[in-house]
């Protein structure tokens, strides 16, 4: 007989990575989140209007979709995946070596697009690229051995299929500053866009939700069937947004895209919210108020696609499109994630020597997530109005509002890892009946 | 021992009690359901009564929820193929 927290993290059947592993993708990803505000501070006359283009704007979206949102991506699903999909962590040395190739490569890309720098731009994105593809493997050798929950798996496949796509466009884009020639840039950057965001990204979110959410509300598994519908038109969208970025009816399909792509998101949001009705945890705080907020942007990303495609009479649309879907669907929904699930997992790695291990409530710092909340909303308000307003000034502030956030953010993330060192009282516990 | 005898809606969990306590058999049920259902009877037990429980697979995530209720797990044996923990309230 034995104390089984204690046991499970270094049993050689361990689904758990060690944790220097997941928080060194977590921790980078902070880093990342406050150089991507900083940035933003560096060049805010460019920001209202943004349309692309080499400059410190494009260096932040790039801080937060390679440096924040695809950094934790990857340590969230070299974790998460094993754990759920009931099988052994494949390889520890491989995820690290991601790491060591990924993280200069996001500097190098960043760095060479604010400056700007092509060659340098280049270098990283080759490192980027690289390191992206190795994940790919690792990723698809979890999907491939994976028993259990379909639906997450079917989403993981979509993910890893519009990752493909995202390499290749990225490799053409990217080439063509160093006078590279490959795909049309036109057709190169719209299916970028599309399956960066909706699709790698936008599909591992979603598919992990089916997992996540229920896990904190404490609720059974989502309808399967439904769920299925949902990724189905999903895939559906990306496919017909690539064939309109291929010229193909450009507008009927882009709308039919969008159309389609709602039908997938309220379908997800529907399963969630009856996740979060049944579940016996009911109130789930600020972590979750933000993942409200995320599903709410994405459907007004969709919104402001379809005033894109319809050429709406604002100049501010694009950029206005680039800060829902980046800013306020998936950073948002991350970070409303990432402030749950990195206490979860420091609890489970803080078992050795001890006979209990730290709850997550008591690794939690609340102070500087509520910070964190208030700023990372009203930044993104600012951001928006200045965009409306074509105001480089509220711009500015909207990125010292959102430094402020990432500093905090940084602050909780600190004090996790701290305090998951010091073997410690658990001094609050969630209600519990009496004995 | 003072334990919900019906099952509840989302835990749809084969119960029953012996004299080393309330048994519940989780095997086969979709992630979270096994977490879902146990931590369902833990917070229905009101005495000192432990849970024994059957599961396919050393049940990782439910180590922090059981902490956070001051509860803790101990593994005991059983046979190949099952993963058996005791689940008892932190003195």
């Amino acid at each position: 007989m034995r104390l089984a927290a204690a046991a499970f993290i270094g049993g050689a059947a361990s689904r758990l990575l060690p944790a220097s592993i997941p928080f060194r993708f977590f921790g980078t990803a902070v880093v990342y989140h406050l150089l991507a505000w900083i940035a933003l501070c560096a060049d805010p006359q460019s920001v209202p209007r943004f349309a692309g283009g080499l400059g410190w704007p494009l260096a932040a979206l790039h801080l937060v979709t390679l440096g924040v949102l695809a950094m934790t991506a990857i340590g969230a699903s070299l974790q998460l995946l094993p754990v759920a999909t009931r099988q052994p962590v494949l390889s520890r040395r491989w995820p690290a070596a991601i790491w060591w190739l990924y993280t200069p490569g996001v500097a190098a890309v960043a760095l060479g697009m604010g400056i700007p720098a092509p060659r340098l731009l280049a270098g990283g994105a080759v490192a980027v690229v690289a390191a992206l593809a190795a994940y790919a493997l690792l990723l698809a050798r979890n999907l491939i051995g994976a028993r259990g929950m379909p639906v997450v798996i079917a989403h993981g496949w979509a993910a890893l299929a519009s990752l493909i796509v995202v390499l290749a466009s990225a490799s053409s884009l990217a080439g063509a500053y160093v006078g590279f020639q490959g795909f049309a840039r036109g057709m190169a950057l719209a299916w970028h866009v599309t399956f960066a965001a909706y699709g790698f990204m936008g599909l591992l979110v979603l598919g992990l939700s089916y997992i996540l959410v229920p896990m904190f509300a404490l609720s059974g598994a989502p309808n399967e069937r439904r769920a299925r519908v949902s990724l189905s038109l999903a895939v559906a969208a990306l496919l017909l947004s690539a064939s309109a970025a291929s010229g193909v009816a450009p507008e009927a399909l882009r709308i039919a895209a969008i159309g389609t792509g709602a039908g997938a998101v309220a379908l997800h949001w529907w399963l969630m919210s009856v996740a979060l009705k049944t579940g016996m945890r009911r109130e789930l705080g600020r972590s979750l108020a933000l993942v409200r907020i995320a599903w709410f942007m994405l459907s007004a990303s969709l919104v402001a696609a379809l005033g894109i495609v319809l050429a709406a009479p604002f100049d501010g649309i694009g950029a206005l499109f680039g800060l829902l879907l980046i800013g306020g669907w998936l950073l948002t929904f991350l970070l409303g994630i990432l402030q749950r699930i990195v206490p979860f997992l420091a609890s489970m790695h803080t078992a050795p020597g001890t006979r209990q291990p730290r709850t997550p409530s008591s690794l939690t710092a609340e102070r500087p997530l509520a910070i964190h909340f208030s700023c990372h909303l009203t930044a993104l308000a600012f951001l928006a109005v200045a965009i409306l307003a074509d105001s480089p000034w509220i711009a500015f502030a909207g990125a010292v509002l959102g430094t402020a956030g990432a500093l905090a953010f940084g602050t909780f993330f600190a004090i996790v890892v701290r305090r998951m060192s010091i073997p410690g009282v658990n001094g609050k516990r969630r209600e519990a009946p009496a004995s | 021992m003072n334990a919900c005898a019906a099952d509840g809606p989302l835990a749809p969990a084969r119960r029953w009690v012996e004299a080393d306590g309330v048994h519940i058999d989780v095997r086969g049920l979709q992630p979270p359901g096994p977490l879902v259902a146990i931590l369902e009877l833990v917070e229905s037990i009101r005495d000192a009564t432990p849970v024994i429980v059957h599961h396919e697979r050393d049940p990782q995530l439910l180590y922090p929820e059981l902490a956070e209720i001051g509860w803790r797990a101990v593994r005991l044996d059983a046979e190949a193929g099952e993963v058996r923990l005791r689940l008892e309230r932190v003195p």
